[in-house]
């Protein structure tokens, strides 16, 4: 019983069961052992790891999330991984704008013959993990405004303008288009990063709403930004017809949300 | 594990729980049929080793006790816990206690699932109606299939009609063409139509519908399964050391020389790899090497005093057959002068030009014929066909296979398959054993008569589905496409061919597809069971 | 279709035998899958990676055998060997006979209890004796039946009648020292041979030095010690002082494309030096790997772009040569003795390990097999076939596959495999 209690995170693993959850079966197999601080959901193929579980998981502040798959090439649903990799990528840039450290989500590739590696890929995050803290502690955040953040995130994953470009980025830079038009991995990352940053802005508007109408400054209020950008996002919001004006304080419109 | 089931009994839903030692025996299976029974459970978990090795077992055994398979749940507590926390017991057992949790807040939300079946329309369409393609029919007709053997020209036998003799044996190509097409005349089940194409393929394993263009006639049938052997083309060198088609020749034109006798030439220089092994086609097209001994060994054997050249920069004899062909061929006197890419022959005023590397020495060799070996490519067809069929080719545009190791005569989608130099340079022996692989594995799905389509799979919701088409963009196997409907463009799975990897699902913009047995709630069931028990 | 399903039996439980029980069985057909071996997976099990994907091999075999495993239509019939075939095409009987395994299949749950209590230590065969087991152990990890195995040849109680100690700790009962070879006749309509090959033992060119100089190794060797599931857990160490080597030779040819042992190319070799190499470089980047060939051979699909790619980004050179002698130095590196093709000149360069790529030859024991099947072996042992019937042997009813037909790669086993299974179920299915 020690007095310095040290702290042991919570990782949770999506595992995919052709190859990562059988090279974990593997290390057990071959009794490599490592930390018992992950726990694995089994999904068929790391793809089916929707970038909004993720968010899910961190929402309900689990420290650490490990996505592993086959090797690039090797995915038993032949191209299924490459979409793991595009996926995780802009997950992390949503976790960056809620302002996690990415460092939270592991993405990588082990074969069903690689037991040893396996535990230690497991050894090394459980450490990572625990040097970075409980879940926010990178941030100065209290827990309710990191947890509206990360829903923040999780919304800008859910949103479909997002996943469309998240869903094309293969296509688009690697192939090529219905118009013979490709485009360089930096300007779709960029593009990718931009998109993530504006939806999330609209999303942290649109939550600080919530059931209230509020004015632009008591948005601004809220959400810690400057009243120009929320303006701004709220003409875009009310075009897209997700908020509408409700009522006027002073010179002041206030809005609400509408729809979904 | 001691006090696990004590814990699984304290979970909400949980009315029955047992720890065993070997749940896998016999007498573990007995004891779970009789607890479904005794305790009328709908849903059953258990904690134990790998899914991947067990879980086909405990879902049959649900299955006999009247459970749906689809309603149990693996949690697995020794290969993943118990094994790899051998010194911290307690918490590899508080770990356990977790992934049960998990486990029983998944098993609440599954739903039972029921396989499907698919019926196979009982006839096989081959593309193609050289050696490959008539092996394979006639391997089909011979278990009792139906076969539409369909080939462009106006009569079968393919490349092997432009040849002379084949290697190592040396017998007549044209031979060989007879006997195979007798043997396809004497299938009934086979229906040949020459001077035929492909014009048209709509559907899915098992239920191709096809149309095929015979002059100005149309004919449409159907098909359970399609192979493609189409073959290849030889590349024309154009451009290459001054080919004129008379005095600098292919080797196809020089099997035709020597099939017809006109062949008058005492000094023949054979150049290998022209147009092969470079930049613009960077692979070895593995049987010109073997071509241009043959005809070298049937130049000598014509004429013994001929005088031969053999300029190669590997000589590509694999095998047990062909090194002893390459050691017979060196001693009928043919001269083997080895050149290197970075110091390519040339053809210049009557002689060719060759840096031996061997020697090290400049040779200038006076010819009165020059043959250039130029590699098999892609069939021209190639790629409107693969786009009829929705099959990949690749980079050289050979039809690319499901799996290069594992599945070299499948295509990723179901039902359709190759063989022969459609696929890849292959000689008549590969191509051969490839068309029986081809109409082996054509013939299961055949043989079954049905498809069971795994319940294990997508399923759109057309009410939030927008058409957008990022689904068929990102499926490899063509499992879910868009379709017209009265509500516009909507996805729809082709269950006989989705694997449920749910690679669509997790992309789609709409959240319109449910991956059935790894849905969104089943997941997040899970995560949430396991916060609810955090370290 | 109406016609009654017969049986067909593979021998072999290779890459080769499985695909062809799978395609046969998935067809409706019943199959009689014999391996020799405790378990079934045969050479491809003992790979690290294939060419030209640079795949996992056992990540991608372990499916089959799963699926080989669980399959209705087909029995696996492990420590098994076929005594005796008589008949003919449509109508063989076929004699089986299993030797003890002195487990019982059904009981054995492969936890191991029993391996660690036992006093026994051998080289493992299938490590290719770079380790030692106990005389009481799995074939491999990955393998199927998962079950344990008793060495009957070093296993105290039944050599000398002591110990028993695995008995003690078996809490399933599994040990069952009193079980017998037993025999049994099938009936099966056909027969395909898939039993694959048996690398050539370089101690026949003394000049190399195997076995003399304890770097110089065989290419299955490298395997297993660069494989993640083997002896070092895929750290490649030098056998002499477990250092990592930094530059490594690679020879071909050995014991093929050779007039005194034989003469046939063994054409899988350029392409696994090939991959050797580059698994080398993946490993530790500051590999330099020499590849010492008479002709490159890479004609398969993707092979020579997979070889271009190895020269250009893998810190490989191709040399092409002649190695006249290997010899060693006082700290164990190899000096390779070589004649330069191109110039004629004779050189030597010092390495600190040396893979010699040994050439696939007919499994021990093939002509023994090919007596009792009735079928001709060509001159160098190999199942004669005739290039237009290349999966027929001479024997009618009974069809071949895979390297024990001629030494060749993955891919072409495989498709070799189901046209054998097509030319057995053409067979059965009249």
């Amino acid at each position: 019983m020690t007095l310095k209690e040290s702290f042991e995170p919570d990782i949770l693993g999506f595992l995919c069961n052709w190859c990562s959850y059988a090279g974990a079966d593997l290390a057990g197999v071959s009794r490599f052992q490592y930390p018992p601080n992950l726990r694995i959901i089994r999904v068929m193929c790391s793809a089916r790891v929707d970038p909004t579980i993720v968010l899910e998981t961190f929402i309900r502040e689990l420290d650490g999330v490990m996505v592993l798959g086959c090797h690039l090439g090797d995915c038993h649903y032949m191209t299924g991984n490459y979409y793991t990799e595009k996926r995780m990528k802009t997950t992390k840039n949503a976790l960056k704008s809620a302002g996690l450290s990415p460092e939270r989500l592991l993405v990588d590739w082990v074969s069903a013959a690689e037991g040893e590696r396996f535990a230690t890929l497991v050894k090394d995050f459980t450490e990572r993990v625990r040097k970075l803290g409980p879940l926010g502690k990178e941030t100065d955040l209290k827990p309710q405004q990191l947890r509206t953040r990360l829903v923040a995130a999780k919304e800008t994953l859910a949103q479909e303008r997002v996943r469309w470009l998240v869903g094309r980025e293969r296509e688009l830079v690697e192939d090529k288009n219905v118009f013979g038009e490709k485009i360089f991995q930096e300007e779709f990352d960029q593009l990718m990063l931009q998109t993530i940053e504006k939806e999330f802005v609209r999303r942290r508007i649109l939550l600080s709403i919530g059931e209230d109408t509020l004015s632009v400054k008591e948005i601004a209020q809220r959400v810690e930004a400057s009243s120009m950008e929320v303006l701004r996002n709220i003409v875009s919001l009310e075009r897209d017809g997700l908020v509408s004006m409700a009522g006027i304080e002073g010179n002041s419109p206030k809005y609400r949300r509408i729809g979904g | 594990m001691p006090g696990l089931a004590k814990y699984a009994l304290s979970l909400p839903n949980v009315v029955f729980a047992k720890d065993n030692q070997y749940t896998c025996s016999d007498a573990g299976l007995t004891e779970i049929k009789n607890a479904i029974a005794e305790n009328k459970l709908n849903r059953v978990v258990v904690a134990s080793c790998t899914p991947r090795t067990h879980e086909p077992l405990f879902r049959s055994t649900c299955k006999d006790a009247g459970l749906n398979p689809y309603l149990f749940h693996f949690v697995n507590i020794r290969d993943q816990c118990s094994w790899v926390h051998m010194q911290e017991t307690e918490r590899a057992t508080e770990k356990a206690k977790a992934l049960i949790r998990m486990g029983v807040a998944r098993a609440v939300l599954l739903e039972p699932l029921e396989e499907t079946e698919v019926e196979i329309y009982p006839c096989a369409l081959v593309i193609g109606g050289g050696i490959t393609g008539m092996t394979s029919a006639v391997s089909l007709a011979n278990r009792g299939f139906e076969v539409k053997l369909i080939e462009k020209e106006d009569r079968l036998g393919g490349t092997l009609n432009s040849l002379h003799r084949l290697y190592p044996t040396h017998e007549e190509a044209s031979k060989l063409v007879q006997v195979k097409m007798k043997e396809v005349e004497r299938k009934p089940k086979i229906e040949v139509m020459t001077s035929s194409e492909v014009e048209e393929v709509e559907g899915f394993v098992g239920n191709y519908d096809v149309t095929v263009r015979q002059g100005e006639k149309e004919r449409l049938f159907k098909a359970g399964v399609i192979i493609v052997a189409t073959g290849a083309d030889t590349l024309k060198p154009v451009g290459m050391y001054g080919y004129n088609g008379k005095t600098i020749v292919t080797q196809i034109e020089l099997e035709q020389m020597l099939k017809e006798g006109t062949l008058n030439a005492h000094t023949i220089v054979m150049i290998q790899c022209v147009g092969s092994r470079d930049e613009k086609r960077a692979y070895c097209s593995k049987v010109c090497c073997l071509t241009a001994l043959k005809n070298a060994m049937l130049i000598k054997e014509a004429n013994p005093n001929a005088q031969v050249f053999v300029l190669y920069r590997d000589m590509v004899t694999q095998g047990t057959r062909y090194e002893d062909y390459y050691g017979n061929a060196r001693e009928t006197g043919i001269t083997f002068i080895k050149y290197s890419p970075e110091r390519q022959p040339a053809v210049e005023n009557g002689s060719v030009r060759v840096y031996d590397e061997l020697l090290g020495e400049e040779l200038i060799l006076p010819y009165d014929l020059v043959v250039l070996s130029t590699p098999t490519i892609a069939h021209p067809d190639s790629s409107d066909l693969a786009q009829k069929l929705k099959v990949p080719v690749d980079e050289n545009g050979f039809f690319l296979e499901a799996h290069v190791k594992l599945r070299p005569v499948d295509f990723a989608t179901d039902g359709i398959y190759v063989c022969g130099c459609a696929h890849w340079p292959a000689n008549i022996s590969e191509s051969i054993s490839q068309a029986y692989g081809a109409a082996s594995r054509a013939s299961i799905p055949l043989s079954v008569g049905h498809v069971k389509t795994e319940p294990l799979i997508a399923v759109v919701d057309e009410y939030e589905c927008s058409g957008c088409g990022l689904c068929e963009l990102t499926c490899p196997f063509k499992a879910i496409r868009i379709e017209e409907t009265e509500k516009g463009r909507k996805a729809k799975v082709i269950a006989a061919s989705c694997k449920g990897c749910g690679a669509c699902g997790a992309g789609c913009p709409e959240k319109a597809i449910i991956m059935r047995h790894f849905t969104d709630e089943q997941l997040l069931a899970q995560v949430i069971a396991l916060a609810e028990v955090k370290a | 279709m109406e016609e009654k399903p017969e049986t067909v039996l593979v021998i072999g439980g290779g890459i080769a035998g499985i695909q062809a029980a799978l395609d046969l069985g998935d067809m409706g057909i019943k199959v009689h899958l014999v391996e020799k071996k405790p378990a079934i997976g045969g050479r491809m099990a003992q790979l690290d990676k294939t060419f030209p994907t640079n795949d996992c091999s056992i990540c991608i075999l372990s499916p089959k055998l799963a699926d080989c495993f669980r399959h209705p239509n087909i029995t696996i019939h492990t420590l098994s060997e076929v005594k005796n075939v008589a008949g003919e095409i449509g109508n063989f009987s076929v004699e089986l006979r299993k030797y003890a395994r002195f487990v019982k299949e059904n009981e054995c749950v492969n936890c191991g209890e029993c391996a660690a209590k036992c006093p026994v230590k051998v080289a493992d065969e299938f490590d290719m004796e770079l380790r030692k087991r106990e005389a009481i152990y799995p074939y491999y990890l990955q393998g199927v039946p998962a079950v344990m195995t008793i060495d009957k040849e070093n296993c105290l109680y039944l050599t000398r009648g002591v110990c028993r100690i695995c008995e003690k700790f078996c809490t399933r009962e599994a040990i069952d020292f009193e079980q017998k070879d037993t025999d049994t006749t099938l009936n099966v309509g056909a027969v395909i041979v898939a039993i694959g090959f048996d690398p050539f033992d370089p101690s026949g060119i003394p000049q190399y030095g195997y076995k003399r100089y304890r770097n110089v190794i065989t290419s299955l060797e490298y395997e297993r010690l660069i494989c993640a599931s083997g002896p070092t857990g895929g750290h490649l160490t030098r056998p002499s002082d477990k250092k990592a080597p930094e530059t490594i030779a690679f020879i071909q040819c050995v014991g093929s494309r050779d007039l005194k042992n034989n003469r046939y190319c063994s054409s899988v070799c350029c392409m696994h030096a090939t991959k050797e190499a580059m698994l080398a470089y993946e490993h530790d980047p500051k590999v330099t790997s020499y590849i010492f060939y008479m002709d490159l051979r890479a004609a398969g699909k993707g092979f020579q772009k997979y070889v271009a790619r190895g020269e250009r980004e893998y810190n490989m050179n191709y040399i092409r040569s002649r190695v006249a002698k290997i010899t060693e130095d006082r700290n164990e590196n190899l000096i390779v003795r070589y004649e330069e093709t191109q110039s004629s000149k004779t050189r030597k360069m010092t390495v600190d390990l040396a893979v010699l790529a040994t050439s696939l030859i007919p499994r021990r024991g093939v002509e023994k097999l090919a007596k009792v099947l009735g079928v001709e072996l060509d001159e160098y042992n190999f199942f004669k076939t005739n290039p237009l019937s290349p999966l027929d042997t001479t024997r009618p009813g009974i069809f071949v596959c895979g390297c024990c037909r001629e030494p060749t790669d993955i891919p072409e086993s495989v498709a070799q495999a189901s046209g054998a299974a097509g030319r057995a179920a053409e067979t059965v299915m009249r």
